[in-house]
């Protein structure tokens, strides 16, 4: 429809909601359609012909990658202790962000770290990511490529550790010194929030607070 | 052929169609409860999703120690659940070797060793296979039921070729070495030490003819099987 100008001349502007009416588009569906009863006409008639029954399948995407293992950990001991904020109304049961534990793919929710990796296992979750729930076989080269490579990356990482003794000493005091300078920071931090900046003055009382 | 991810679809009682070890299902060759309390695991659930043959290494090269079960509530080992997902896998003989060959990595050595004595079903093939390893002396750090313990690969290989139940699983019946010798199925067994042993023998005689208590090398399948520590004896408490 052409921009339909209001009483007072302005546009209006979201009309997005509403149908448009693109022949080309719902020509291109109906033919697919079409197509697609046509094949499975055939494939029933095949299968009747056989003697075979005929099952309807919900055919596999083409793009569906096989599943693998987890490159990485879930990492849930860096969220020990933190505060985060929920809007309260935006999870209503398992669905919708809430807090816990927040599967993006499929909007669910989950108190518990082992319930979201149970969910993570699950068919549901892995069609809305587009795996399929296999995993290739390894052949004896896989096998092979594999341990060198790993071999590698461990010798990589061993001969990064510096083992001298005198540069181990230093870079051990460079941390402390940073460690030193934080709690420094913090200490007066919280000296500056409390009243007058004196810090939480401990009460002294006469004979320990024993009443004698 | 692929793999499952999972290995729910195997230990489905409604049937089981895929390669069989020893006439049935791979993964009955754990008990009932050791097969739950894996597969309730955090370990099993996040680790070994979606492992294959080559991904495994990922996690087998990660092992610190072996073991079975522990603790009150029987938790498996990262061991067992490796060893139970190698079984779900069935992997080629030539990749089974390839992990015991490979001199790197002692825990993976050790958990190839664990699978073969467990799925291969021709004795004289398990003895010729393992045996090698009778020489490798690495250390091995071993959980138990109640503690840790300092055990050797070839401690840890000996005892599967001898013990009745290692690491909370039974293990299935082996012939003892001499009745395959008897057979002529295998050679007499050359020991690594070699002349020391005739050495020490010799020496032996020479003693008073006390009475030593000698483990005779006999793998207990049938009848009584021998306990060692990793005994799940707890299952008489529910």
């Amino acid at each position: 429809m052409a921009d339909r100008k209001g009483a007072y001349g302005d546009k209006a502007n979201d009309t997005s909601f509403r149908k448009t009416w693109d022949r080309a588009e719902y020509a291109e569906k109906a033919a697919n359609r079409d197509h697609k009863l046509k094949e499975e006409g055939r494939a029933r008639y095949e299968a009747a012909i056989s003697g075979k029954k005929y099952y309807k399948r919900a055919s596999t995407p083409e793009d569906a990658k096989e599943t693998e293992a987890r490159k990485s950990r879930l990492d849930v001991a860096s969220r020990v202790g933190t505060t985060m904020l929920v809007s309260a109304g935006s999870a209503i049961g398992k669905r919708g962000k809430g807090a816990g534990f927040y599967c993006e793919a499929c909007d669910l929710t989950f108190k518990d770290n082992r319930q979201l990796v149970e969910h993570e296992n699950s068919k549901q979750h892995l069609y809305a990511i587009g795996q399929t729930g296999e995993v290739r076989r390894a052949t004896l080269e896989d096998v092979k490529e594999r341990l060198a490579w790993l071999k590698r990356k461990r010798d990589e990482e061993t001969g990064r550790e510096v083992l001298d003794l005198g540069t181990r000493l230093e870079v051990q005091k460079e941390i402390d010194e940073r460690e030193r300078e934080e709690k420094r920071r913090k200490r007066n931090e919280k000296r500056r929030k409390t009243k007058d900046g004196m810090g939480i003055v401990k009460q002294e009382v006469e004979n320990d607070g024993i009443i004698c | 052929m692929a793999h499952a991810a999972d290995a729910k679809k195997a230990l489905d009682s409604r049937g089981y169609t895929g390669s069989l070890i020893r006439g049935d299902n791979p993964l009955k060759l754990f008990e009932k409860p050791v097969r739950d309390r894996i597969i309730e695991s955090y370990y099993w659930k996040e680790q070994c999703f979606g492992l294959n043959a080559a991904t495994l290494l990922d996690r087998a090269i990660e092992l610190t120690f072996i073991g079975g079960t522990y603790g009150v509530s029987q938790r498996p080992t990262p061991f067992l659940c490796l060893a139970f997902k190698m079984l779900q896998l069935t992997p080629d003989k030539e990749v089974i070797l390839f992990y015991l060959q490979q001199e790197e990595f002692k825990y993976l050595r050790a958990l190839a060793a664990f699978y073969i004595r467990l799925a291969w079903e021709k004795d004289a093939e398990v003895y010729e296979t393992l045996e090698p390893y009778l020489a490798d002396s690495r250390k091995l750090r071993r959980r138990t039921r109640e503690g840790w313990t300092l055990t050797h690969v070839d401690e840890f290989v000996d005892d599967l070729l001898i013990k009745g139940r290692i690491c909370a699983t039974t293990l299935p019946k082996l012939n003892p070495r001499v009745m395959l010798e008897d057979e002529d199925k295998l050679e007499p067994r050359i020991s690594a030490l070699g002349e020391e042993l005739e050495e020490l023998d010799a020496d032996d005689d020479g003693s008073e003819g006390e009475v030593v208590e000698v483990a005779n090398g006999h793998a207990n399948g049938n009848g009584h099987p021998e306990e060692d520590g990793d005994n799940d004896a707890d299952m008489d408490a529910d």
